[in-house]
């Protein structure tokens, strides 16, 4: 068994490891990530339709030339990176344990970015009752077998949920021949994005039904048929809308879940509502020197805010890091007592901290705590539960408006949404700030 | 070429017998419609090893429920099959349902079930102390241990291979002929197979079985249940009933033995004794029947949904039918096994062979039977240590492929090569909990797909997911 130290060990070689990793490596010399899979890039690599790099690149790119940039990058510099290794623990003392097919490898780190991404909601959580035949995919998977692996999932589809996934997907398998019969969706109104619904499904004729889902699996061997039914405003199906649609396939694209079995090992407290880790400003979890960025953290709709996040995370990772250095350094000057010196790593953070509690139509906000002199800007991330026809966003301390957008707008629980907080702002804050819709 | 015995049904019943038949000198077959053992009811239940204070004195079931419990540890030292020692507790939550505890603690000494106790409030609420607050004591039965049922299945048959049974999979029975006495033909879609005798374990199907052969002494129809399968999250230890009802031993939390739960299961006569669908009824009776017992408990945790059917002889007081018939010489039944038929099986096993010998079979014992299996390792299992020493061994062993349920491409392919190896994506799954974890494969069944297509030397567009003519795929995207 090998042990290997480093000052961040970034677990996830997707986009957002490689920008938190390309980041640190600015400010601290040893940098590692730590990759599951047998190449970088993550799921970007089967995204191979474009629409990505709007916001970074201001050009428009596909998954893999994305993650090819990032890839490159990390190649111009001494950054390791392990494929084919598996994270199995991480403790709080940031020892990182991993397999892979040199052997089991323990990482002793400063600090620990976790970058593991999300995964797809599967049959079983929403329950779909029924047989349980070949046939039933989530998006992704099937978005892998025709993307990489050159397989079809099917020849007659029903996709439930419109998540982007499948909604990319109805157009993708229309083009390989494949019929999609429809997209069902639970809500009433449409989970993906605006642009997505327009150009997969609008513009090849795929139909959209909303209020309505899946209520059985039918086929002993393979998927033969599903029954779908209209759904009240409980979002309960309505007796008697029954309906038989004949299909051989059925891909789910019911919603994404932030993969966060491994920071419950560490003992990091989860927001029950993101399923991602509780951060601060600087995107630092419940456990000191523990950082959270990308889809672990949230979920986000585009992968150009999760660069611009995990660079942040990346920076305040390194910086916790060098801190650790710098305190180990000046004690062992004095004594050689580690202990102290691991307790004085991130001290000059501890002062008040503000609590971001979401209200009204928030659902949840990332960070869930500020301390307000960490970052020179406080980014403020949250999502609506449900569509706003219009409203404005207002960020209050006690009585004060400390913030309020100037122009009203539509919200979407698909659109997240940013506000940037300045020092100034937050001066006078004391213990918490709300934000809400009005 | 002819056989002894002709077995027809891979589940827990007939792999048991076979592991039983297979210490002495015969020649045995088991035929299995399915790709697998462990096809249909042995699958599609809670893996509970009851210790027998449950049935009513005096039945086949507490003739043979205590003594197949008793054998379970040494089975699983011998058949390196996994247990975990849970205990069970039975709840009470009213007056009434404490008389029903007095009465278990009463079936349980009269079955010979021993370390059986009562619990009152306070010793209930520090055993389990996440338990409901109107729980009002317990009978605690302290040796019940979980098993997964298709992995015993599994060990039962590897066993018996490797002693000389043959495995006929994918080998429906169509025809059954008696052309003197011990002289059968068992016909299935592509071959026959001359007997001496007949053993009956075919499940729901054991009457249509039994037809063939010009019986009609019983019919068989299915008591259907829905199970849901948890995240590892339960705060409890103990496999937690309520007090049973008539037909029942009611909704239970089930911790098994991978760290995962069970809730199991609802109970339902159905027309369709074949159907196994689930039911969005029976599976909020469930989530109801977990929050009685845990109000804490949080349905999110759900990973996935199953149902099962178990066999049910029809006016048989609810009991097993275990005999020889009476109108067809060296025909044996072993046939009703509902619950508890896991626990059961391997003194069911010894049952019918003593029926056999009965009925003339010789009993000769094999001089080089092995009562010990190797078991493939359980990566998941081991500590830094031997998992480090495994991947020097073979880099193949520190691949992952399964994420949620740490599982290496190693001990994929071992399950593959094992004496009854994996040949479908649920088949790897069933050994090795490849797919079985909380993102039900949808990052994992690619690969699997791919070993699986290899290590077969088959194309993957024709893997099977489960059962014959059910591809996962269909066929390339180009070229």
């Amino acid at each position: 068994m090998r042990t290997l130290k480093y000052d961040v060990v970034v677990i996830g070689g997707g986009p957002a490891g490689l920008a938190a990793a390309l980041k640190a490596r600015e400010k601290v010399e040893k940098v590692a990530v730590l990759e599951r899979n047998d190449e970088l890039g993550g799921i970007l690599n089967q995204c191979i339709h474009s629409g990505f790099g709007l916001h970074v690149f201001k050009e428009e790119l596909t998954g893999p030339e994305y993650a090819q940039r990032y890839v490159d990058m990390v190649a111009e510099t001494d950054i390791s990176c392990y494929l084919n290794t598996m994270v199995l623990d991480v403790t709080e003392d940031k020892h990182v344990v991993a397999m892979s097919e040199d052997g089991m490898l323990v990482f002793e780190a400063s600090s620990v970015v976790l970058a593991m991404g999300c995964r797809e909601r599967t049959r079983g959580q929403i329950r779909i009752p029924g047989t349980r035949p070949a046939g039933v995919f989530t998006a992704g998977l099937a978005q892998r077998y025709v993307n990489l692996e050159n397989f079809k999932p099917g020849s007659r589809v029903v996709i439930l949920g419109s998540g982007d996934i499948g909604l990319i997907m109805a157009r993708r398998l229309t083009l390989e021949g494949i019929k999609v019969v429809g997209v069902y969706e639970l809500m009433p109104y449409a989970n993906g994005l605006y642009r997505n619904i327009k150009n997969c499904l609008d513009d090849f004729g795929i139909p959209l039904h909303l209020s309505t889902t899946v209520t059985k699996i039918v086929g002993s061997k393979r998927v033969q048929a599903v029954e779908v039914s209209a759904v009240d405003e409980n979002l309960k199906p309505i007796p008697g809308t029954e309906e038989i649609i004949p299909c051989d396939t059925v891909l789910l694209s019911i919603g994404l879940i932030p993969e966060n079995e491994l920071s419950k090992k560490a003992g990091i407290e989860l927001n029950p509502v993101t399923n991602g880790p509780k951060v601060d400003n600087a995107l630092e979890t419940s456990v000191k020197g523990i950082f959270a960025c990308g889809n672990v953290l949230h979920v986000h709709d585009l992968v150009d805010q999760v660069t611009k996040e995990a660079e942040d995370a990346g920076t305040y990772a390194a910086e916790y890091a060098a801190e650790c250095a710098a305190a180990q350094q000046a004690d062992a000057a004095v004594s050689t007592d580690v202990e102290t010196a691991a307790e004085a790593c991130g001290t000059s953070n501890a002062e008040t901290e503000i609590a971001v509690i979401p209200e009204g139509m928030v659902r949840y906000t990332v960070p869930t705590r500020i301390c307000a002199n960490r970052t020179p800007v406080t980014k403020i991330k949250f999502r609506v539960g449900r569509p706003v026809e219009t409203a404005k966003i207002r960020i209050t301390s006690g009585d004060k408006v400390i913030f309020e957008s100037k122009k009203a707008k539509k919200f979407v629980p698909s659109i997240m949404e940013n506000v940037n907080l300045t020092a100034a702002q937050l001066a006078d804050v004391q213990d918490e700030i709300k934000v809400t819709l009005v | 070429m002819k056989y002894d015995v002709v077995i027809i049904g891979g589940g827990i019943t007939g792999t048991g017998i076979a592991h039983e038949l297979a210490k002495y000198q015969l020649k045995t077959i088991l035929l299995e419609s399915g790709t697998d053992v462990a096809f249909s009811a042995t699958k599609q239940n809670g893996g509970v090893i009851h210790p027998g204070y449950d049935p009513h004195p005096g039945t086949l079931k507490a003739k043979l429920n205590p003594p197949g419990a008793r054998m379970y540890p040494r089975l699983s030292k011998e058949l390196g099959f996994k247990i975990l020692p849970t205990g069970t507790l039975v709840v009470a939550y009213s007056d009434q349902d404490l008389k029903k505890v007095d009465e278990l603690m009463d079936n349980a000494r009269i079955n010979g079930v021993e370390k059986v106790e009562r619990l009152d409030f306070e010793q209930l609420h520090n055993r389990e102390p996440h338990i409901s607050d109107k729980a009002l004591g317990a009978l605690l039965a302290n040796t019940t241990v979980m098993v997964d049922p298709f992995e015993v299945a599994i060990a039962f048959m590897e066993n018996a291979m490797q002693n000389g049974v043959e495995l006929g999979l994918c080998q429906k029975v169509r025809k059954i002929e008696k052309r003197a006495e011990e002289d059968f033909v068992v016909y299935t879609q592509d071959r026959q197979y001359e007997t001496r005798f007949i053993v009956n374990a075919a499940g729901v199907h054991a009457d249509d079985v039994a037809a063939m052969a010009g019986i009609h002494e019983y019919q068989v129809e299915g008591r259907h249940g829905n199970l849901c399968v948890l995240d590892k999250v339960l705060p409890i230890h103990t496999v937690m009933f309520p007090c049973p009802g008539p037909d029942t031993k009611g909704i239970a939390l089930i911790p098994t033995v991978s760290g995962n739960f069970l809730i199991g299961s609802t109970a339902t006569m159905r027309e369709d004794k074949y159907d196994v669908t689930n039911d969005a009824h029976g599976i909020d009776e469930l989530i109801k029947g977990a929050k009685m017992l845990l109000p804490d408990f949080d349905p999110r945790c759900i990973i996935r949904t199953f149902a099962g059917q178990r066999p049910v002889v029809l006016n048989n007081g609810n009991d097993f039918y275990i005999r020889e018939s009476e109108i067809v010489k060296g025909f044996i039944h072993a046939a009703g096994i509902q619950s508890p038929g896991i626990a059961s099986s391997p003194a069911i096993a010894e049952y019918v062979r003593d029926l056999l010998a009965n009925a003339g079979l010789d009993l000769k014992d094999k001089s080089d039977y092995n009562p010990y299996r190797e078991p493939i390792p359980d990566f998941s299992d081991l500590s830094l240590e031997e998992q480090d020493a495994l991947i020097k061994k073979d880099p193949a062993w520190g691949k992952i492929v399964c994420r949620c349920e740490t599982v290496p491409e190693g001990e994929i392919i071992a399950a593959i090569h094992s004496t009854l190896g994996a040949r479908t994506v649920e088949g790897v799954k069933r050994r090795t909990r490849a797919g079985m974890g909380r993102c039900q494969s949808g990052f994992c069944q690619y690969k699997v797909m791919q070993i699986l297509s290899r290590e077969l030397g088959i194309p993957e567009e024709q893997v099977l997911f489960e059962e014959q003519g059910a591809q996962v795929l269909y066929g390339k995207i180009k070229g």
